[in-house]
């Protein structure tokens, strides 16, 4: 990385204190969650550049624009693929599969939200499958509390296995050069262990709640999913290029084209398809719709954390917070590796993952002389992406999508209360945890 | 259960010759807030809706999309009110068809979706055979509510 | 600008050159036909240069000029929120009462309103709220509102030619050569000031005849309590303020060594920050949601794609090329070409969207700078580009976004501006404020 400062600091104050007080009072102001968190890293990568920490060129190219080009390419193109009715068709289709059974729709749901969450982004798949769960176990006459919950992990679990499940490995491949088949072929075998691991004891936790009448059974098996299916032509076109986009992610490496590119073309692609029939002020509307539909809070608070990040590594503090980690791990890689685990997944339960993985990023890339070389710090990445995607099930404030889900239940009137979320996913989360040290230590170590 | 079963076969109808004045008159006399517009065939043609007037009384620039959104600056009178209602009375009512504020609805189509399209619009639905637009009836709250009531 | 050379792998071994250039002409060709939304052509284009191995995708990343682009999505957020306080009608309705709302009087008032307006705004946004106000105060009047909103056409294009952050091609000249806020409004301004009168004489003698109307009517709009259109105090204040503060800072940033990009998203971060302070979580979120989800990302995108697209021409050598054509047709002497351009970009912006024309010109105009001595030699054709397309769009009805906007709203009005109509009166208003601009580069810079 560049170790630029832009020279002239603020009344001649020193770079890395200016830098490290701003980038403190804005994690702490969205640890409080008084205001809202695009505005605060917003406002912090002014203040980086207002006081000399950074000029407006050094901040420009310390935003990855590899992340955001592929959220925002994913955001559209899921926001338009939704539209089609296709995810409610889905957990229809597989909850007849199982002849509506309570504890069969709960497996089925849980594992279509996972597989979703892998090729889409979390909040988004829960926010598509909720609805329909809601709507299963009201006419279910069984409570909705197992199922959400068990979705909430899953989102998150389901998450950790692809380059473009979560936002961290979004960060993490692009910054560190990560392919799709890299992700899928390190992450994923953990994941399904982990899917396992998860659904056993939720089977035993609900097994004796979760029972329905025949007759209500018979009404789930009377839907009939295709009515769900609003717009088939959208459907196969949006099909059509999320599997072309996906292809691209797999073959990305050896065209040596990078994602962002693939999922901005394949966005613009299907707007494209989505348009061309339409009259001059339809798709003025149209398109201004699918981009304002994007989560530009999301996207603005990466544009200015990364900003924030980027005016502490080249003041020198991300060199030396590297220093001080390697020395509380002994410069031992194995015990880093497993630091940075169980680090990640306790503290990701309570803040936000993305600053903390945006901060990590620079952290461990400076940490490759001591380990030998980029080779060396694979097993980093690994414990990082894992630990900090599945952290996000320890409590529910740990993930955006555990939020979304809470404010949909409570909307619903069935609301989550904190600690009996936490009673119960906690030690879940635990569990993937361990997994996940058993499985890194067993590979990589 | 669906549309079919559930709708006002004999509603108050209006052709496509009758005027804005005359509308306003069954609107007033019935008590009702909507007449659908048929043609000399039968074919749906529009909604005329009370809500056409409150259109006809406001400042253009107050009724187009995203443009005044607050008249509280603005003064106004009944005298001036009326003459624009005795203005546009002779007019003839496919003039202020609104025909996006109404969809159609289907004899197929289902109970649920019905009352969902009611619990958004809060209005009244026509309902029309799917191909040829014919108009069958139109489905109101009211229909819902008796037929609730009768089961009871 | 950097000088790099190209991806290296070209697809099929072509030429860079000829590849870039097809993309190139088929998005340009696209995008005039307005078969298709140019923001989905553009990102498609950029898409093609990138996997058709013009550029990689760090090259096209560092093609997109940042800074326009972060200086147009911070005024697009601080005018969005701003405008949801009714100030902007209201200083409508008081320029129209100041007059005794004499139609000719609130014709020129409103017209000079919506230039100095469209100076600080976005001029899109300025139609948008002045517009309404124009067809309800016509309305009252019984007058015509054709003269009106023609005029507010004109005087938006005229007004945003003013100041660095007016018009999109001041933003983009004004990023990319670095000329600031004063050196705009020290060498532009004085040009529309002139501009303005020479517009505002043929329209009043062309109109004066229709523009009549009834004590009753006129009093009727006295009667206006232009107080009541402001419909939060509060946010009014918070947003002037920020909003002075901005422009503040445009003519500092200078001095400060800040760029105009870091003062418009911070102010919009800042007004963001005051009109939120006191929310609940979820109301912020849904409020934060909102600012951002107005902005007009259909232009935004646009820039993105267009500058990659661009990037892609100058990185394979053709906009060098282009340039050289240009200076071999001028004879290679810098005031015909100050001349041509301020002319060629007149009569081409009138017909096409003079963003995509100023993205182009913008590196071949930096090309020349070797030829002409320096790069402070190119200043009068920057002053010219900026004129000569900035006014252009006046020619045409659709020569501009503002033009555009204000046809469909007048439609939507059920009064309809049509192409020929306006066509008659403007392009040769348009060619007069052209002429005017050629007699101040001529007895200024030449």
């Amino acid at each position: 990385m560049h170790s630029e400062s832009a020279a002239k600091v603020i009344f001649g104050w020193n770079a890395a204190w200016v830098s490290s007080f701003i980038f403190a009072a804005v994690y702490v102001m969205v640890i409080t969650e008084k205001l809202n968190r695009a505005i605060l890293a917003l406002l912090g990568a002014g203040l980086m550049i207002l006081a000399g920490v950074l000029t407006q060129e050094a901040a420009i190219r310390g935003v990855d624009f590899n992340t955001i080009g592929l959220l925002l390419g994913m955001m559209v193109i899921v926001g338009i693929t939704g539209k089609c009715g296709v995810f409610q068709y889905l957990a229809i289709w597989s909850a007849k599969k199982v002849k509506a059974r309570p504890i069969g729709v709960l497996f089925m749901l849980s594992i279509v939200t996972a597989l979703l969450s892998a090729l889409l982004d979390n909040v988004t798949t829960v926010l598509l499958i909720v609805p329909v769960t809601l709507l299963i176990t009201e006419e279910l006459k069984v409570k909705p509390y197992p199922y959400l919950l068990s979705e909430i992990l899953f989102s998150n679990i389901g998450g950790t296995a692809t380059l473009i499940g979560d936002p961290p490995n979004i960060m993490i491949g692009s910054s560190v050069g990560l392919t799709f088949n890299d992700f899928v072929f390190n992450l994923t075998p953990v994941i399904l262990v982990v899917m396992a691991a998860t659904l056993i004891p939720i089977f035993f936790l609900w097994r004796r709640e979760l029972t329905a009448t025949e007759a209500a059974m018979n009404r789930v098996m009377k839907f009939n999913e295709r009515e769900a299916i609003t717009d088939p032509r959208l459907l196969k076109q949006s099909l059509a290029v999320l599997a072309a986009v996906i292809t691209g992610f797999v073959l990305a490496h050896s065209a040596a084209i990078q994602p962002a590119t693939i999922a901005m073309f394949g966005a613009a692609f299907l707007l494209l398809l989505d348009n061309f029939h339409r009259g001059a002020d339809e798709q003025a509307r149209s398109v201004h719709h699918a981009f304002s539909e994007v989560e530009w809070v999301t996207l603005m608070f990466f544009l200015g954390l990364f900003i924030l990040v980027h005016g502490l590594e080249s003041s020198g503090v991300i060199a030396r917070m590297a220093k001080e980690l390697l020395e509380a791990t002994g410069g031992d890689r194995n015990v880093t590796v497993i630091a940075v685990l169980w680090g990640s997944a306790i503290l990701s339960a309570f803040i936000d993952n993305i600053p903390f993985v945006a901060t990590m990023i620079p952290l461990i890339k400076s940490m490759a002389p001591a380990f030998g070389g980029d080779e060396g710090l694979l097993p980093l990445w690994w414990a990082l992406s894992l630990g900090a995607c599945l952290g996000g099930n320890g409590t529910l404030i740990g993930a955006s999508a555990n939020l979304v889900v809470a404010g949909m239940a409570e909307r619903a009137g069935q609301p989550i209360r904190f600690l009996a979320y936490l009673k119960s996913s906690f030690l879940l989360m635990i569990l993937s945890i361990l997994l996940s040290h058993l499985y890194l230590w067993v590979r990589f170590l | 259960m669906t549309a079919k079963d559930l709708l006002n076969p004999h509603p108050v109808t209006i052709t496509m010759e009758e005027t804005f004045g005359g509308a306003l008159e069954i609107l007033l006399e019935r008590h009702i807030r909507a007449l659908p517009v048929l043609d000399s065939a039968g074919i749906y043609r529009g909604m005329f809706y009370l809500y056409d007037l409150w259109e006809l009384l406001l400042p253009k620039a107050a009724t187009i999309e995203g443009a005044i959104t607050d008249l509280s600056f603005m003064p106004g009178s009944v005298e001036e009110l009326r003459e624009k209602v005795l203005e546009a009375g002779p007019r003839p009512v496919t003039q202020f068809l609104k025909d996006k504020e109404a969809p159609a609805i289907h004899p197929e189509t289902s109970i649920k979706e019905a009352i969902l399209m009611l619990y958004h619009h809060d209005g009244v639905l026509p309902v029309v055979e799917k191909k040829t637009r014919r108009f069958l009836g139109i489905l109101t709250p009211w229909e819902i509510l008796n037929r609730l009531r009768d089961k009871g | 600008m950097h000088a790099e050379t190209t991806a290296g792998h070209v697809i099929l071994g072509w030429s860079a050159a000829w590849v870039a250039t097809v993309i190139f002409v088929a998005v340009y060709v696209m995008v005039v036909l307005e078969k298709l939304n140019r923001a989905i052509l553009a990102l498609l284009g950029a898409g093609l240069m990138i996997l058709g191995g013009v550029l990689t995708q760090e090259a096209a990343v560092r093609g997109i000029d940042f800074n326009t682009i972060g200086l147009l999505l911070g005024m697009m957020v601080i005018v969005g929120i701003t405008g949801k306080c009714g100030v902007f009608q209201f200083l409508a309705i008081w320029s129209a009462k100041k007059v005794r709302a004499r139609p000719m009087g609130v014709l020129f008032m409103l017209s000079i309103v919506t230039g100095v307006l469209s100076a600080f705004l976005d001029n899109v946004t300025t139609v948008l709220l002045i517009v309404p106000v124009t067809l309800l105060i016509t309305e009252e009047l019984k007058v015509k509102p054709y003269p009106y909103l023609i005029s507010e056409v004109l005087f938006s294009n005229i007004g945003g030619t003013a100041t660095l952050i007016g018009d999109p091609p001041n933003i983009m000249i004004g990023s990319s050569v670095g000329l600031t806020f004063n050196d705009f409004v020290l060498h532009l301004t004085p040009a529309i000031l002139l501009v303005m009168p020479a517009t505002l004489i043929p329209i009043f003698l062309i109109w004066r005849k229709d523009l009549v109307t009834t004590e009753a009517a006129m009093e009727k709009v006295m009667r206006f309590n232009d107080r009541e259109a402001i419909t939060d105090l509060r946010l009014l204040k918070q947003s002037m303020f920020v909003l002075a503060c901005v422009i503040s800072g445009f003519i500092l940033a200078h001095a400060l060594h800040v760029e105009p990009a870091t003062v418009a998203m911070f102010g919009a971060a800042v007004l963001l920050l005051l009109d939120n302070l006191g929310r609940s979580a979820d109301e912020q979120s849904k409020n934060v949601h909102h600012a951002f989800a107005e902005v007009e990302w259909v232009t935004l995108i646009f820039f993105l794609g267009l500058f990659i697209l661009v990037h892609g021409l100058e990185v394979s050598g053709v906009i060098a090329k282009m340039a050289q054509a240009l200076l071999a047709a001028t004879g290679g002497d810098r005031n015909v070409t100050v001349i041509a351009i301020l002319w060629g970009s007149a009569i081409l912006s009138a017909f096409i969207d003079n963003i995509p024309f100023v993205a182009t010109m913008i590196p071949l105009i930096k090309s020349m700078a070797s030829t002409f001595g320096g790069s402070h030699a190119l200043l009068p054709l920057w002053w010219a580009l900026s004129l000569g397309a900035c006014l252009g769009g006046n020619g045409t009805l659709i020569g501009a976004s503002a033009n555009l906007v204000v046809a469909g709203m007048a439609e939507r009005a059920g009064q309809p501006i049509r192409f020929m109509a306006y066509l008659k009166s403007c392009f040769l208003l348009m060619v007069l404020s052209v002429a005017v601009c050629h007699l101040y580069l001529w007895l200024r810079y030449l």
